[in-house]
């Protein structure tokens, strides 16, 4: 049996994910149930769970497909790949009519938690969003202190972290402390001042 | 123009120099009569340096921004010492109930004595009695990397630092790092 030096771990099987946008099919909004109806996902969101894919249909058409850049996070095996989860980033807010923000959140299956679905989704938003947007300065996510899974994968994904911000953010009605991560442009030579961490789930 | 300023101390404060005390500095609402003692501050260009605003010109534009502004701004107080108007301090609201953010700005004249730390401890003492009962928790002061001496009043008033956040804050044509602060309901204030 070979034994492990230390180091990087063993490769894991290539996992694909790909954003796409939403649609206003069925399966779309059954898909999209299997997160928002779980108490395990939505209990770090400002949302209860849903109850009935109404809510879920009713969320897609009035709120995913207007919004300035919303996706669903497709991963897995399969064509089409299946949809997991949901990614969105919001610009602002603006400051003297100035755009040069944006906040990025994300939401994936607990089936498919733990495989680097999440980590993959947000990298690939996060090019996607500097690519589109050249007036974006700063990429920010907060993660609930409970939530060390997600802050794993904001670090992962390359971001930086700030500073725990103390009863930042309403959560159901409860104050909570929220770590803040950033991606930003470097002001003197507007390359992306990120951290640099190994790839891996 | 918004109370979101830093004043530079130009001067350390010397040992046995008389400091103003917390009882000579009082707060109260500002009415359009203080406009003149406003342009003390507004229109000096290096209180305006950390500022969003230019200076002031003319007590015209002024007397609009007390008017549309501060007279109906949720928690807006002028700074007193000795009864006469040196200064500003508001608490405003922002996207979440439980947190506002803290701006003040000085007359230069009053920098260094200790009035904007005394002010804003007052300040949250009364914001905290007035606003907690609405859902107030956290009252936040992001201060330019750049000004130590903003940094200092905050700090001598309570506030806890959290970290930089980079690139959060646009300032006259450009994204700077500013320190995040924080002071919560529960917080001790300083005395």
């Amino acid at each position: 049996m070979e034994v492990q030096q230390g180091g990087a771990p063993a490769p894991a099987a290539e996992l694909v994910v790909s954003l796409r946008e939403f649609t206003l099919s069925d399966a779309d909004a059954e898909a999209f149930m299997s997160w928002a109806s779980d108490p395990r996902v939505v209990r770090f969101q400002r949302r209860d769970a849903y109850e009935h894919v109404d809510q879920a249909r009713r969320y897609i058409a009035d709120h995913v497909l207007p919004h300035p850049w919303y996706r669903a996070i497709c991963a897995g095996a399969g064509a089409p790949l299946p949809v997991v989860g949901s990614i969105s980033v919001k610009p602002g807010p603006a400051e003297d009519g100035r755009l040069f923000r944006a906040s990025v959140g994300y939401r994936v299956a607990h089936a498919h938690w733990g495989r680097g679905v999440a980590t993959r989704a947000v990298r690939a938003a996060a090019e996607a969003v500097f690519a589109a947007w050249p007036w974006l300065l700063r990429l920010e996510a907060v993660a609930d202190v409970e939530n060390p899974a997600s802050q794993r994968v904001l670090e992962k994904a390359g971001f930086v972290r700030e500073g725990v911000l103390r009863k930042y953010i309403l959560l159901k009605g409860r104050p909570r402390d929220m770590v803040m991560f950033s991606i930003v442009v470097d002001a003197d030579t507007d390359r992306r001042r990120q951290q640099n961490k190994p790839d891996g789930p | 123009m918004e109370a979101t300023a830093t004043p530079r101390t130009q001067e350390e404060v010397k040992a046995g120099t008389a400091k103003v005390t917390v009882g000579e500095v009082t707060l109260r609402k500002f009415e359009l009569s203080d406009v003149d003692a406003m342009m003390a501050w507004a229109s000096d260009p290096e209180v305006a340096a950390f500022c969003r605003w230019e200076p002031y010109e003319s007590t015209k534009p002024l007397l609009a921004f007390l008017r549309d502004t501060v007279l109906p701004h949720p928690w807006f107080r002028a700074i007193c010492v000795s009864g006469a108007v040196v200064g500003a301090v508001s608490v405003s609201p922002t996207s979440e109930r439980c947190r506002r953010e803290l701006g003040y700005v000085l007359a230069r004249a009053h920098w260094g004595k200790g009035v904007a730390t005394a002010a804003v401890r007052r300040a949250l003492r009364d914001v905290f009695a007035d606003l907690e009962p609405e859902g107030l928790r956290r009252v936040e002061a992001l201060v330019d990397v750049g000004n130590p001496a903003s940094q200092r009043v905050v700090e001598k008033a309570g506030f806890r630092r959290e970290g930089v956040l980079r690139r959060h804050y646009w300032h006259k044509g450009r994204a700077r790092d500013m320190v995040m602060y924080s002071l919560l309901s529960d917080d001790p204030l300083p005395e």
